[in-house]
């Protein structure tokens, strides 16, 4: 297990493998965020994506889903704060697979409780062509040994 | 149809409100943020934070949700957005909450080679004891006034 001592500025980690369907775009589309080029092939041609694309902040869920799937089991990780410089590069279309690349860039302890600190991780989300569709830098708490 | 011409820095909105119940929480963490915190009440109850919260990424899409049936009730030209300066999840989501949206803009600009222009805003989610449970700084994109409508 990685605690907050074990983890170490410019460690890279890759990770992930997350097949993106029309179906679970409509799905999730639906439920938080009903514009049309998220839900609607027609509709979404004639927009200026030119055909159907995932929500940003269903390409952020999917995100999570590889991190705790893949990286926190190992971790000793207890949710996070937030994050900062959240960019939406490029579209996320069905039948994209993505994955994850991730880099810790600073570690930052905490003033007021001795158990944890807080760690940066900048995180690049890929297509399978190597395309960079979204990029963060997650504010992520560990605890410490 | 309100364009980006229309947007006033410091103009405000509320953007309505709606509940998180146990289901739900567990229903969206379970497919995309399966922590023991957000899935388990037992877990929850040993985690630092004392019970089941939601995911963080759940408070943000309901954020999402609120906005687009904001927009839509405004007629605003809104076009997506490029991304996000910062995102806070300040206090714990908890079953039973009702959370309210509200928003400020910030600064306007105009893109250089497209017909859209930007709009930074915070926004907010409020609990129904009045906490900021989740702060975002987001840039969206906005039409132009088409140039016959001016």
């Amino acid at each position: 297990m990685k605690y907050f001592e074990d983890v170490q500025v410019g460690d890279v980690m890759r990770f992930g493998r997350y097949e993106v369907t029309r179906e679970e775009i409509v799905e999730y589309a639906r439920q938080f965020d009903p514009q049309p080029f998220h839900l609607d092939e027609e509709t979404a041609r004639a927009s200026m994506f030119g055909g159907l694309i995932a929500s940003g902040w269903h390409t952020g869920a999917m995100f999570i889903r590889m991190v705790v799937e893949h990286m926190t089991p190992g971790h000793a990780t207890s949710g996070a704060m937030g994050f900062d410089d959240l960019k939406w590069i490029r579209p996320v279309r069905p039948g994209d697979v993505l994955s994850v690349e991730s880099e810790i860039r600073e570690k930052i302890e905490s003033r007021s409780r001795p158990d944890r600190g807080t760690v940066k991780i900048e995180s690049r989300i890929s297509n399978q062509r190597g395309e960079v569709v979204m990029s963060l830098v997650s504010l992520v708490i560990y605890l410490r040994r | 149809m309100r364009y980006w011409e229309d947007m006033r820095v410091g103009e405000t909105a509320d953007l309505g409100s709606c509940a998180i119940t146990e289901a739900e929480i567990l229903a969206f963490a379970r497919k995309y943020d399966p922590q023991p915190f957000h899935t388990d009440l037992e877990a929850a109850r040993r985690s630092i934070y004392g019970g089941l919260i939601a995911s963080g990424w759940h408070t943000c899409a309901l954020m999402m949700r609120l906005s687009v049936d904001a927009a839509r009730r405004d007629e605003a030209a809104t076009t997506g957005s490029p991304g996000l300066d910062s995102c806070r999840w300040l206090k714990p989501v908890r079953p039973g909450d009702v959370l309210s949206a509200r928003t400020e803009v910030l600064e306007t600009w105009p893109s250089r080679t497209k017909p859209i222009g930007f709009v930074r805003r915070r926004s907010e989610m409020v609990n129904q004891q009045g906490e900021v449970v989740l702060r975002v700084i987001g840039i969206t994109m906005y039409r132009r006034r088409p140039a016959a409508a001016a």
